[in-house]
């Protein structure tokens, strides 16, 4: 007798959770609201107007999104190592918050197709005497922890086998400290380098040449397991370069030529 | 809720590299403490000297030392110095940091420690035909150093945990440090700073009871 019941109970259970599983496309539709991981202190990609409203990039790709899902946006502001807590944690659906898609980080979180591509450029202290990537050998630089640059930087130095490596965990700070002296030269993506020395905000560097590192493709991330949400970035993305949005969103915040996010010779 | 699947295995393998940084994390608290105690002992002297330029040297230091964050004083190891054009690496800057925000604890242990011992222990050592300096050498200090001992075992635990605070001058050595390279290069936060707060805490417990085992020891009457 008591084992039927246990049978039933089950069963009602089991009905009832797989009627009410819903993904999480359809939680966003449902709850109205799409909350983006956004990193607010990489210009032009994200930042703050004088207001301390978000802007940038990736804040106005948010929008987008949101537009197209019939919800209205919520910019979430999460430094780059604290994407992936944010979203692990339910405090964010989607990352769009210039994330390097690589092989590694993949088997953590889903990565969709790129969005944005970057190039990278040095800029040193114009006191170190840097005029090129090579100058880099024996100095000491620096980038933003855990970014695609910070990794390739500190495989070059340890390559180099001399000089020395150090991360900081803003991109003001590697600014604030390349400034200062305190390092003499970083990579960065040259669009964040050349938006800090227009600034003004740092005195005594400038951008002295690009570094010799692959094209740094990023994407946007949700769970690993959201295949119907992933689906829908993607195409998301393939409908904003389609329409010509990622070329006007590229002309408002960067400028020039737009980079195309295809590789040549294989699908994706 | 939680979507996540903790992959044990991928995070173990950097276990070896996680404690070479537990290592450094070791050496900056201990060397910080060290520092700690010298400028404490000497700035409790201060404050007893009766002079008023080292007396209120002393209290400036103890009271910034003591109501401003730990955080903000490495910072300004390191980047305020910077403005003055005085760079001090990461190690330095974090071990200076820690170092300074040791002595103003320190010296107020020392000081309620002081206060513990009745002042006629330092006459009566006057009264054998001490120097008021024998005194406190002799009679006080060693009091004073017993009575302050498990406080400042809480300050070497409170300074291992304060050295994770290095990430935010670069440092990339320490345990803090390397966990948080760690976490940028796999995604893996969470099994990553598990293992981290682990070996936090089994140092910081190791300190604590091997600090119990020796006071027990050193100071029965």
């Amino acid at each position: 007798m008591r084992i039927s019941v246990l049978a039933f109970g089950l069963m009602a259970a089991t009905a009832l959770t797989g009627q009410a599983h819903a993904d999480k496309l359809d939680d966003i539709i449902a709850s109205g609201t799409l909350r983006c991981a956004v990193v607010l202190d990489f210009p032009p990609m994200g930042a703050r107007d004088e207001n301390n409203n978000p802007i940038g990039f990736d804040v106005d790709y948010c929008n987008d999104l949101a537009k197209a899902l019939g919800v209205t946006a919520e910019i979430v502001e999460t430094p780059f190592p604290e994407r992936i807590p944010a979203l692990m944690s339910g405090r964010v659906d989607v990352g769009v918050a210039s994330t390097s898609d690589t092989l590694e980080r993949a088997k953590t979180v889903g990565m969709t197709v790129p969005y944005f591509a970057f190039e990278m450029a040095v800029t040193a202290n114009d006191k170190s005497g840097i005029k090129s990537f090579e100058d880099m050998k024996g100095k000491v630089v620096g980038a933003t922890a855990g970014t695609f640059e910070a990794i390739a930087l500190e495989k070059s130095v340890k390559e180099w086998g001399v000089g020395e490596f150090r991360p900081y965990q803003t991109q003001a700070d590697v600014f604030l400290a390349l400034s200062q002296g305190q390092i003499d030269a970083t990579v960065s993506t040259s669009t964040v380098a050349q938006s800090n020395v227009k600034s003004g905000k740092f005195a005594g560097i400038s951008v002295v040449g690009k570094a010799p590192y692959d094209i740094d493709y990023v994407a946007l991330f949700t769970n690993r397991e959201e295949y119907g949400l992933i689906n829908y970035l993607n195409l998301f993305i393939n409908q904003q370069v389609r329409t010509g949005r990622y070329a006007e969103l590229y002309e408002k915040w960067v400028g020039g030529e737009v980079p195309s996010l295809t590789v040549n010779g294989v699908y994706r | 809720m939680f979507h996540y699947t903790f992959h044990w295995n991928q995070a173990l393998k950097a276990l070896p590299q996680m404690l070479d940084g537990a290592l450094v994390t070791l050496q900056i608290a201990l060397l910080s403490m060290a520092i700690g105690l010298a400028v404490a002992i000497a700035l409790t002297l201060f404050r007893l000297s009766g002079s008023r330029i080292l007396g209120a040297l002393a209290t400036a230091w103890i009271e910034v030392a003591r109501n401003t964050p730990a955080l903000f004083q490495i910072y300004m190891a390191h980047f305020g110095l910077g403005n003055f054009g005085i760079h001090l690496s990461p190690f330095t800057s974090l071990l200076v940091g820690i170092a300074f925000n040791n002595a103003g604890y320190l010296a107020e242990n020392f000081r309620g420690a002081l206060k513990a011992i009745p002042d006629t222990q330092a006459r009566a050592g006057r009264s054998l035909g001490m120097t008021s300096l024998q005194a406190f050498r002799l009679i006080v200090m060693p009091q004073m150093l017993r009575v302050a001992f498990l406080p400042v075992t809480n300050q070497m635990v409170w300074a291992i945990l304060m050295t994770s605070l290095g990430v935010t001058v670069g440092m990339n050595t320490d345990l803090a440090g390397i966990t948080q390279e760690l976490n940028a290069r796999s995604f893996r936060t969470f099994e990553f700073f598990a293992i981290a707060a682990v070996i936090y805490y089994v140092i910081a417990k190791a300190v604590t009871l091997a600090a119990r085992a020796f006071a027990s020891r050193m100071f029965r009457y």
